[in-house]
């Protein structure tokens, strides 16, 4: 009858319309499968068994197209034993596989070098200051912050005098402007400049939102400096601002505090002084401890263990008037800090100008 | 400023140590920069903000430390002045919308010669230098008590005569240290009956200053106003420790007492005899002022409730005489804190002394304002813009907006066309860039030095004149040195497909030095990206791939043979190109039916339309 012993196998196929039902004939087909399966040692020995059977030619498939030349009554019975079959087969193929594979994964495995060179994935790199400065917005984001962005080349109305800095102040020290060559346009000379702060953007969207509102503004800056290793004349800020009913100090030290800790780590130690600036009254500056030393005191700290690292306030009621704001009804906070700065704390780089060069030996670093 | 401790110690009583004094006035606003120590003495570099130039003399530093540490103040003793004996005569004509204050006082006989070693010593330790002694003695007033003195040869005042008024365009000045300068029109000076003697609150003139051979002196004690000597000194670049005080407000309360100060040291020093009544011209009283602030708004502001014991504990300390009244408190300001004009300031007085880092930390309470701010951006679009091209292995570099002309040109540009700054730091930063090529053509050369493995990208703006005004837009570009034309052009791809943008790819790359290079405007790219992700079914059945072989003329694009294979049925899913050999070309196409099971015969009649299509069109021949 059947034959189990793949060596002594006989292939029937050829003349079973002739002498053999062509039910036994099927499972013949498919113990000879099963047989083959169950000897096979690799999965080419199984690709092939599959090919020989299932193929476009295989066993089963010449098999089935004989269907049709059954009597009608046994055709259903007949098919759906071939199915049956094909299922089988196909089942203990894939189980057949997966055990070669998983042998072939276990010799694998003991065959590794794990002592060769890596070789790492060609991926690149995000500036620190676009890192800074996502953490940055991710961490306002959490706070309800928006974030906007405004013009670089900007009106002395808004880099200054909506902000509390008339014509002459002395203020105006501190932050040399360079301006926009007027030949060719049709501003005014003096008009136009590039902005020397992204506080900037506080006249321009106070006057056109309604408040309540939290807003953080990033961009790059310019001043009239001299390069060195902690200035530069062009560099980026981000600034924020709300204004809401009942807008406090402490809201402005809890928000700064939080964002500090967010940013540096939990340890970061964070501490407030008084300081002057023309659209904040009262002003603030922020120190935090210092990045390299924690607060012991080094060479990157002169000694004192802090670093300055932002200017702040309550929103001068003559900014908010300015703007259309009442300041009786509203109070706000704003702070500016340097993103290049943070950038230099956060990665311990001593020299900002190192954030514009495009040096890949130090762009990879991050 | 710097001021030495032991200078300081004159005027108030110090106790704490040092390092502990200067972290107590950097938290008042009094920044202590650094602690000098030089020759034994310990110097504190002071960094004053623009609205306290009371902190411009050792008297203001003392009286901040008086209100920390709850010390009085040692004000130098003055005694009245005299009668004179004997009278010299002076006109003085002034106008008040320019010199609102003008004190002075004649001293005649005077001796003048070096001054004695103490006080050399002192202006030495402050950084100033010694003249003679009556210079000296009003530096020394100045630095003092913070109203700045001038010093006249009474003699070299021809007509005896001052009179204060404004100077007219190109008029020629020479300064006590002989340099010559053409006023711009409006400066404040003083002529006599000649010339001009005085550019006020700036510098004394050569005409009339002192020297060995002075005999009579005249003293000039003034109130300027801010603005007009702020706009001469900028336009004339000249600034002079008395001009930053005048800029920024002096205390127009104190002439009187600095004249007698000083008078007081001249006599002792140069000797003399006070030869003229005290000159003191003015309109306004220069009195306290009144300054309320509401309890309720105070609490609010600094939002943490400070008792109101402490509160006018510390208004006390300022000498700001707090009186409780029905609206608030009521404080008399003191005319050397002219920073003193809103409430706000006087709620910054009690937060800075009652300690900025005692105020309770709170998180802003409320809801989050959902509202649209105008100016919103969404900076996924930029972030995702990155993510793309980091993940193909480009790194982003950040570079400056200033170029140079050379540069400009370098690249073909018109620097006539560009947007330039006016006063530019250094040539080198000079006009604003309209493309972000020069930056990423310098990141090649900069590392082309150590490797060719060169992909690099920058994402920021550009400007431009348009309409005659100035334009911004951010732009994106990218340099390779050793991608293909297809693979960079793969990227311009990838980033449009992912913002939704159908636009032809093949026309932004350009050849630059031996890199590849393609800037797209990203502006654009954000008011016009759509990043809203719909499923769609994976196909129910199977697709159909061939790769088909032709050979056709190099002189016909790849893209437009792709184009035409694809119009030929619309069960053509996808072509690509995978193989290219002199004139053979072989494209990979998968034919794809949603609705049914492709078959053989479906696909080989499809097959037959391209190879004629692709023979009629582009004269190719299937292999």
């Amino acid at each position: 009858m059947l034959n189990r012993n793949p060596r002594q196998r006989v292939f029937l196929c050829d003349i079973w319309y002739s002498k053999i039902a062509m039910e036994e004939e099927l499972i013949n087909i498919k113990n000879t499968a099963l047989s083959f399966i169950l000897e096979a040692q690799d999965r080419k020995s199984l690709e092939e068994t599959k090919l020989q059977f299932l193929g476009r030619s295989g066993k089963l498939t010449l098999a089935l197209k004989q269907l049709p030349k059954l009597p009608i009554e046994k055709r259903a019975a007949v098919g759906e034993l071939a199915n049956e079959i094909k299922r089988t087969i196909e089942e203990a193929l894939a189980e057949k596989l997966s055990q070669v594979t998983s042998d072939s994964t276990t010799k694998r495995k003991e065959s590794i070098d794990r002592t060769v060179p890596t070789v790492e994935p060609r991926i690149g790199h995000i500036h620190p200051i676009s890192q800074v400065l996502s953490q940055t917005i991710e961490i306002f984001k959490s706070l309800g912050f928006q974030v906007a962005d405004g013009p670089e080349i900007e009106s002395d109305h808004y880099n200054f005098e909506v902000l509390n800095i008339p014509k002459y102040h002395p203020s105006r020290d501190t932050q040399q402007t360079l301006f926009l060559d007027s030949t060719g346009t049709s501003y005014s000379p003096g008009e136009m400049l590039l902005r020397t702060q992204t506080s900037n953007m506080q006249g321009r969207i106070m006057e056109k939102t309604k408040p309540p509102f939290r807003v953080l503004v990033p961009g790059k800056v310019f001043r009239y400096e001299q390069v060195d290793a902690s200035h530069g004349f062009e560099f980026w800020q981000v600034e924020g601002f709300m204004v809401d009913k009942n807008v406090s100090m402490s809201h402005l030290f809890g928000t700064l505090d939080y964002f500090f800790k967010q940013f540096f780590g939990q340890s970061t130690k964070v501490k407030f002084v008084c300081h002057n600036f023309p659209f904040v009254e009262p002003g603030v500056e922020a120190y935090i401890s210092c990045v390299v030393c924690r607060g012991k005191g080094c060479s990157f700290c002169k000694r004192t263990g802090w670093v300055e690292i932002l200017g702040a306030g309550m929103i001068h009621p003559n900014v908010l008037k300015a703007v259309g704001i009442n300041p009786n009804e509203w109070s706000g906070f704003a702070f500016g800090t340097g993103l290049s700065r943070m950038a230099t704390l956060k990665f311990e780089m001593d020299d900002l100008r190192l954030l514009t060069t495009p040096d890949l030996r130090i762009l990879e670093q991050f | 400023m710097l001021v030495p401790l032991s200078l300081l110690k004159d005027y108030v009583k110090i106790t704490l140590p040092e390092s502990k004094l200067s972290e107590k006035l950097t938290e008042a606003g009094l920044g202590v920069e650094n602690i000098e120590e030089k020759e034994g003495e310990k110097i504190l570099d002071l960094e004053v903000t623009p609205n306290r130039p009371d902190w411009l003399s050792v008297v203001g530093v003392a009286r901040e430390i008086a209100s920390l540490e709850n010390l009085k103040v040692a004000l130098p003793k003055v005694s009245e002045i005299k009668k004179p004996a004997k009278i010299l005569p002076l006109k003085i004509k002034t106008d008040y919308r320019i010199n609102p204050r003008f004190t002075g006082i004649i001293i005649s006989n005077v001796n003048v010669e070096d001054s004695p070693q103490w006080l050399k010593e002192r202006l030495i330790k402050i950084g100033m230098r010694p003249i003679n002694n009556i210079v000296d003695i009003t530096n020394f007033v100045m630095y003092e008590l913070g109203n700045p003195l001038h010093a006249f040869d009474y003699d070299k005042i021809e007509g005896h005569q001052m009179s204060v008024g404004l100077s007219m365009e190109g008029e020629s000045f020479e300064s006590v240290d002989a340099v010559t300068y053409h006023l711009p029109k409006g400066a404040v000076v003083i002529r006599d009956s000649k010339k001009i003697i005085d550019l006020c609150g700036i510098k004394g003139g050569k005409n009339s200053g002192i020297y060995s051979g002075t005999k009579n002196v005249f003293i000039r004690v003034p109130v300027e106003v801010p603005n007009l000597i702020r706009k001469t000194s900028a336009k004339l670049g000249l600034r002079s420790d008395a001009s930053s005080i005048f800029e920024k407000g002096v205390d127009a309360g104190n002439t009187v007492f600095a004249l007698k100060r000083c008078v007081g040291l001249i006599l002792k020093i140069a000797g003399g005899a006070v030869a003229s009544e005290i000159y003191d011209l003015k309109e306004d009283r220069f009195e306290f002022w009144r300054l309320k602030v509401a309890v309720e708004k105070l609490n609010k502001i600094i939002g943490t409730e400070i008792p109101q014991k402490q509160t006018l504990g510390i208004l006390e300390s300022l000498n700001l005489s707090p009186k409780i009244t029905k609206e608030g408190i009521e404080c008399k300001i003191p005319t050397y804190r002219n920073d003193l004009k809103i409430e706000e300031d006087l709620i910054e007085e009690v937060a800075r002394l009652y300690g900025y880092n005692k105020i309770e930390k709170k998180m802003p309470a409320g809801q989050i304002p959902v509202r649209r701010i105008e100016y919103f951006k969404d900076y996924s679009t930029m972030q995702k813009a990155k993510e793309i091209l980091v993940a193909a292995g480009f790194s982003e570099i950040k570079s400056y907006s200033l170029v140079s002309e050379v540069e400009l040109d370098k690249f073909g540009l018109n620097s006539k066309a560009v947007l330039r700054v006016d006063n530019p730091v250094s040539r080198e930063f000079e006009y604003l860039r309209p493309t972000l090529k020069i930056g990423l053509a310098k990141g090649l050369a900069e590392n082309k030095k150590f490797t060719s493995d060169i992909n690099l990208f920058e994402l920021g703006k550009t400007y431009r004149k348009k309409d005659k005004k100035a334009t911004e837009e951010y732009f994106l570009a990218c340099l390779s040195s050793n991608l293909s034309f297809a693979q960079l052009k793969g990227i311009i791809q990838k980033l449009f497909s992912e913002f939704g943008i159908k636009n032809d790819t093949s026309s932004f790359i350009e050849v630059l030095g031996e890199a590849l290079f393609f800037e797209i405007n990203f502006s654009e790219i954000e008011t016009k990206a759509n990043t809203q992700k719909i499923y769609k079914p994976i196909p129910k059945y199977p697709p159909i791939i061939e790769d088909l072989s032709i050979e056709v003329s190099k002189n016909f694009k790849t893209g437009d043979i792709i184009e035409h294979i694809k119009k030929q049925s619309p069960l053509i899913y996808d072509v690509s190109l995978i193989d290219e050999f002199e004139n053979s070309k072989t494209f990979h196409i998968v034919y794809q039916d949603r609705e049914k099971n492709l078959t053989r015969a479906d696909v080989s009649k499809i097959r037959e339309e391209i190879i004629k299509a692709l023979k009629n069109k582009f004269l190719a021949t299937s292999n």
